[in-house]
């Protein structure tokens, strides 16, 4: 098996339009973009349009990525900006409550195999992540999982950084509820 | 659960969650088609500018009339035509005395432009066909509703109304117009005539005279030209009875024209011959006539036109009464 090419070769070959490296930029990142895009849509159906949406506009935006930063970072905030933006054009997203006949819906369950020890929780943790309201959500997730800083949250969900405090304290508060119940 | 414990079990969550299923078809498909948008869309600018440039020669193409040299080589602008060519908004095409030249008129008929003429293309439109007769004759065949072909002379303008005309002027506008088919009005200021088939009118700059059937006898067109165009030589009342005495009742169309044009004293005595000769139709009133109201008017230009041009349809087939249009009971000669 042929060793994997380095990641700066890939995005080179990708940006000229190569398709079978952007394929392997694909399986390299989905999996970090599918989880961010999961967390913060709260919902698995939503997750996976919203990364098909994160690799497309990847493919039209690769050209422009001048490697300023790790691409990895690049794509990420990519990522985010797409999820919040769809959720600005449609101006609202409905409370999904996550079906639970329908297993693969449910956030969490989706990577209950990686999980070690503490898999419980973590599924807990996910599912309560995934009812939390949507700014809250998408605070707590940027913040405490994604480590941004109040003030890039502000300017990327476009609300005031005490705002995004509030909505991180919020969150916080939420979770450990429901996670006590 | 306390904070830390809240921090210690995010921390734990995984960075990476692999899709349920492989969502790589879905952005492959996605990204062909927005190639294959963009490449579309890359065409668009030219697309749309090639549209734009057939556009704009299919309308220069419209707006351009065929042309056919009948005889020797008519000039359009300053160039001699050899055989056939296009005629232009603006252009001219003028024939010298040897010269005739046949003009398609859009798609719906042509004109035959006899020598000495100088004619010009002025619209070239679907709904507005439009020529400039600065001098000489032409002779107009077209098929296509009223009022969309338009010819203007320098004492005014014909107007087809679905018909065949020869039409002449001089540069001063002084000419006739000769009607074969249908009817054409022709226009100068307030004033028209009405011209069908088989019938005549006079023009000078002043305007279109009364017209008359094709027929008439001399000294009624000389009283007619005198009442239209020399009253101040007595052309007035005097030519006024001198018409009302020699009209026959194929001459209604004349009279119908002249109780618009006599002085309004002369009216009641026109109204009457005419009535004596063609009997207005029911609704129409002498006194509503004779105030010129358009429906008492064209009341009557409805019945006179009708009986007209059954006379005129049926010439040299069967006699028609031209009082009332109807055929005359044929004679049949007993050996």
């Amino acid at each position: 098996m042929p060793p994997p090419a380095p990641a700066a070769d890939l995005v080179a070959r990708a940006q000229a339009g190569d398709q079978t490296a952007f394929r392997e930029l694909y399986r390299e990142h989905a999996g970090r973009v599918y989880a961010l895009c999961l967390r913060l849509t709260g919902d698995g159906r939503d997750a996976e349009e919203r990364t098909q949406d994160v690799f497309v506009r990847l493919w039209d935006k690769l050209r422009t990525f001048r490697g300023d930063s790790a691409f990895s970072s690049w794509l990420h905030r990519l990522a985010v900006n797409v999820v919040l933006n769809e959720r600005r054009t449609t101006g609202r997203r409905e409370r999904r409550v996550m079906p639970t006949e329908d297993p693969d819906n449910v956030v969490g369950a989706q990577h209950a195999a990686p999980l070690h020890g503490s898999a419980g929780l973590s599924i807990d943790l996910e599912r309560a992540i995934a009812e939390l309201p949507d700014g809250a959500r998408e605070v707590f997730v940027l913040y405490d999982i994604e480590g941004y800083a109040h003030g890039e949250i502000a300017q990327l969900v476009g609300i005031a950084e005490g705002t995004s405090k509030a909505q991180l304290f919020r969150a916080r508060r939420l979770l450990r509820e429901k996670l006590e119940r | 659960m306390n904070e830390r414990e809240l921090e210690d079990a995010v921390s734990r969550l995984p960075k990476r969650i692999e899709p349920p299923r492989d969502l790589w078809p879905g952005i492959e498909a996605r990204i062909a088609a927005s190639r294959s948008w963009r490449r579309r869309w890359y065409w668009v600018p030219l697309a749309a500018a090639a549209a734009l440039v057939f556009l704009l020669l299919a309308r220069a193409e419209r707006s351009a009339w065929d042309v056919t040299a009948l005889a020797g080589r008519p000039l359009i602008g300053t160039t001699r035509l050899a055989a056939s060519g296009r005629l232009r908004v603006g252009d001219w095409l003028q024939t010298d005395d040897s010269s005739r030249a046949l003009i398609a008129v859009g798609r719906i008929g042509q004109v035959e432009v006899r020598p000495d003429t100088r004619v010009q293309l002025v619209v070239a439109r679907a709904n507005e066909h439009r020529l400039a007769l600065a001098r000489g004759t032409i002779d107009a065949k077209v098929d296509a509703v009223p009022r969309l072909f338009f010819v203007e002379t320098p004492a005014g303008t014909a107007i087809d109304l679905g018909c065949a005309y020869t039409l002449e002027t001089d540069s001063l506008g002084k000419g006739l117009l000769h009607v074969t088919a249908g009817e054409v009005e022709f226009q100068s200021g307030p004033r028209s005539s009405r011209v069908p088939l088989g019938a005549v009118a006079q023009i000078r700059p002043t305007g279109p005279g009364t017209p008359y059937v094709d027929d008439a006898p001399a000294a009624l067109v000389r009283a007619l030209v005198a009442f239209d165009f020399e009253r101040g030589r007595g052309g007035g009342a005097r030519a006024t009875r001198t018409i009302l005495a020699l009209a026959r009742p194929q001459d209604a169309l004349s009279l119908w024209h002249l109780l618009q044009r006599v002085d309004p004293s002369l009216r009641g005595v026109v109204y009457d011959r005419l009535a004596a000769l063609v009997p207005p139709p029911p609704g129409v009133t002498r006194r509503g006539a004779i105030a010129l109201e358009s429906r008492a008017l064209e009341g009557y230009w409805t019945r006179i036109q009708r009986i007209h041009f059954r006379i005129m349809v049926l010439r040299g087939v069967r006699e028609i009464d031209p009082r009332t249009g109807l055929a005359k009971p044929r004679v049949l000669s007993v050996p």
